[in-house]
């Protein structure tokens, strides 16, 4: 229930305005539109930014002030848009012409303006003018080509396409969609220096329009912010100290995914709600000890063997699907799970063409039956209180920052890999660098969620450049790219062991534990690519 | 062969989407109409049908074991450009119903936006159907009747990707493009410009063009002028 919480966010409603935008076509009570004539060609349906003014102020009844403010809106959030001055989202109370945008571009929540699209748009574009784009506009080009390469040849296929059906309308509609199309990504993909409207601040978790609070849904984030408080190491701090402050990495040591003696705050929270100790290995440890005991040691097993069902390597899902049939489910088996008739039907069934879900119902019913009946005796007995009593409360110790930040990752644990020199020569800048391999085997990381360091380095003093950050090509998941504009910087890439299938997210979450083979690319690209020398990192914690 | 087939489907089924696309644009605008609305109708059916076609030649060529390497990286990656066309189908299927809903025709008091639009969309219709002409066949209130089918179809095309989903492996991220960036110019896009709009700038360019046959015209001439001449030249010699 609470996740089902966290998942719905509200964003500023749109109807109210989506009604005046209707009310403005009435011919009798709507705002008089004139001709807008583009060399040969008229084009109808211009509005005078005074009449849509005059018509706000008549309409609503408000101030000069608020109306102007209102009308402004409009124009910011592309439901009307400027003739002569394009970037120029501002309604201006003269003579200058506007134009209602078609329904499609309006701004709505349910339909946030795609990647994909802008780069079929981007595309489109570079065809009708011959690649002669804006500069922050080659930027996005050459950034989601990256981003989303594998989508490339379909962003071509499409732009070529949609320039083709395009030249089956009439000329003065075709102007028209352009204006259109042009207005409706200068509101959703900004250019650098004009105010990005979209941009609402904060999701939030309740409706800010609601009438009465939702007095549950409240109560249950009020719970959960409380009860995890303790535990928010930014709200409440961490022993034996913040690595990212002190240098000192001792508090991953201690929290490692399989460590002998956990800290207390980790063994509390399994205590908060079944899928915290669920989702801790040494929790899944220590209530296995349990369930042992209890002679139901083969539910967390099934459980646990689904999992790796799921984010395990798929081209082996045949045969993980079969031994988990052998040992779990047939009748007789050595590890029998006591599963009702009608899911056992259906996993049998589903098992015929195994895939990753294939396991989802029997999965839940067993999480189910450990969550309902087991957990609440594990946390009554004496293997739990055993590990509560055993676990450590690390000493604080403030430790100052010392040397350069890369030095914090030297510890038994790290292993800086040798900088890699990359070479960049002004010729191969504006194409792909160079590559930074990482040996086969490496292993990543021992802590459930922890990442790895790209660092770079330019010696030279060139401003005006960018370096992408390409792929990196993991023996699974996700490409990403992220785009840093400095001579010197960090990006982190965080890494988790609990992701299934690649986040959309930008930051990019992927799932690895050992890397077969890593490759990633740097592309350097601007006014002034420099002639030096890129160093590069691959770090890791 | 099979991947000639295979692409000349995902052509098609491109080139239908994109026309679809154009359409859903003018909903709610001035263009709109009872046509438009059976055009829509008629497009996402075809839209369809190809992608049916699609699926089912792509997922016979992957399950097949015994093809090289090479040509099944070749399919995946037709797989991934016809699931990402079939994603970008049914987000303007959806934006149809919901438009569709906002703005029914045959009500008073709802005024379409004045969008700029006079034109009709049957050139572009026609395209996707891949006729000369449309024909209208429709009832006269298709744009409340249709909706309740386009609900349907949303949800059978929902149903299709998610079946994909499950039955075809694809990693998509390990799919590489085989267009380089920029790779929209280099192919003999009409020189034609589309838009007189975004041209302002570039009326020059017009003018450019104008002259260039003009120049070329006058050299003709001239080039005949002197050849008839050097004939001439030659017969009185």
């Amino acid at each position: 229930l609470l996740k089902s919480c966290l998942v719905v966010i509200y964003r500023p409603e749109t109807e109210p305005i989506e009604a005046l935008m209707m009310e403005m076509q009435n011919p009798d009570t709507g705002i008089k539109t004139q001709t807008q004539r583009v060399l040969i060609t008229n084009i109808p349906h211009a509005v005078a930014g005074n009449d849509i003014f005059q018509w706000i102020l008549q309409r609503l009844q408000i101030t000069e002030e608020e109306a102007l403010h209102l009308g402004d809106l409009f124009v910011k959030y592309g439901y009307i848009y400027p003739l002569l001055e394009p970037k120029n989202l501002t309604l201006k109370t003269d003579g200058s012409l506007y134009r209602f945008q078609t329904p499609y571009f309006w701004p709505a929540q349910s339909w946030p303006a795609d990647d994909t699209d802008y780069a079929i748009y981007l595309a489109k574009k570079n065809i009708k003018r011959k690649g002669i784009l804006e500069e922050y506009e080659k930027e996005h080009y050459n950034m989601l080509n990256q981003k989303i390469n594998y989508k490339w040849d379909f962003v071509i296929m499409q732009a070529k396409e949609q320039y083709k059906a395009g030249k089956e309308r009439k000329k003065a509609d075709r102007y028209a969609l352009d204006c259109q199309e042009r207005a409706y990504w200068l509101v959703n993909r900004a250019p650098p220096g004009m105010l990005d409207v979209l941009e609402y601040g904060l999701n939030r978790v309740t409706d800010p329009n609601e009438k009465k609070v939702n007095q549950v849904r409240q109560g249950l984030l009020v719970k959960y912010s409380e009860q995890f408080l303790s535990n928010d190491p930014i709200l409440s701090g961490c022993l034996p100290s913040n690595p990212w402050i002190t240098d000192d990495p001792d508090f991953w040591d201690l929290n490692a995914k399989l460590v002998e003696v956990p800290t207390r705050m980790r063994v509390e929270r399994w205590a908060f709600n079944f899928n915290e100790l669920i989702r801790d290995p040494k929790g899944r440890q220590n209530f296995q000890l349990f369930l042992r005991k209890e002679f139901s040691g083969e539910n967390l097993s099934f459980w646990e063997a689904c999992e790796d069902l799921k984010y395990g390597d798929q081209s082996k899902v045949k045969e993980k699907a079969e031994e988990i049939y052998k040992l779990f489910l047939a009748p007789g088996a050595r590890r029998w799970i006591n599963i009702d008739g009608t899911t056992m039907g259906i996993t049998v069934k589903g098992l015929q063409h195994p895939h990753r879900y294939v396991l989802d119902a029997a999965q839940t019913h067993i999480y189910m039956l450990m969550k309902k009946d087991s957990y609440g005796r594990y946390l009554k007995s004496p293997v739990y209180k055993e590990m509560l009593a055993k676990a450590v409360v690390p000493q604080e110790t403030v430790k100052k920052r010392q040397g350069p930040p890369w030095g914090l990752l030297s510890s038994a644990q790290t292993k800086p890999l040798n900088p890699c020199e990359v070479k960049v020569t002004a010729a191969a800048a504006e194409q792909r660098a160079s590559y930074l391999q990482v040996a086969a085997g490496t292993r990543l990381v021992a802590l459930e969620e922890a990442g790895f360091f790209l660092k770079w380095v330019f010696p030279s003093q060139d401003e005006g450049c960018v370096v992408n950050l390409g792929r990196l090509n993991c023996s699974c998941f996700l490409k990403l790219s992220m785009r840093c504009q400095s001579q010197t910087g960090w990006c982190f890439f965080l890494c988790s062991s609990s992701t299934p299938q690649p986040s959309k997210q930008e930051r990019g979450i992927m799932d690895f534990h050992t890397i077969v083979s890593s490759k990633a690319y740097f592309q350097v690209s601007g006014k002034n690519p420099p002639a030096d020398l890129l160093r590069v990192w691959l770090v890791f914690p | 062969m099979v991947k000639e087939e295979c692409k000349a489907l995902l052509d098609a089924l491109n080139k239908v989407t994109a026309c679809y696309r154009h359409m859903v644009l003018t909903i709610g605008g001035t263009s709109d109409s009872q046509n438009l609305r059976e055009e829509l109708k008629k497009t996402r059916q075809k839209a369809q049908e190809l992608a049916v076609a699609n699926r089912n030649k792509l997922t016979t060529v992957l399950k097949d074991k015994t093809v090289s390497k090479e040509d099944k990286a070749e399919f995946e990656r037709l797989w991934v450009i016809f699931s990402t066309c079939l994603e970008i189908l049914e987000i303007d299927m959806r934006r149809a119903l919901e438009l569709g809903h906002e703005f029914p025709l045959n009500v008073p008091k709802k005024h379409l936006i004045q969008t700029g639009m006079s034109g009709g969309t049957s050139g572009v219709a026609a395209r996707a159907m891949s006729v000369q002409n449309m024909k209208y066949e429709a009832e006269h209130n298709i744009d409340v009747v249709d909706l309740k089918d386009l609900e349907n179809e949303i949800n059978q095309v929902g149903e299709m990707m998610y079946e994909m989903e499950m039955k075809v492996n694809v990693p998509q991220w390990t799919v590489e493009a085989k267009q380089d960036p920029g790779a929209e110019l280099k192919s003999t896009i009409s020189v034609g410009a589309s838009s007189i709009g975004m041209i302002s700038v570039e009326e020059n360019k017009s003018f450019c063009d104008i002259s260039k046959v003009l120049a070329g015209i006058i050299f003709a001439a001239v080039l005949i002028i002197a050849i008839v001449l050097a004939v001439c030249v030659v017969k009185l010699s």
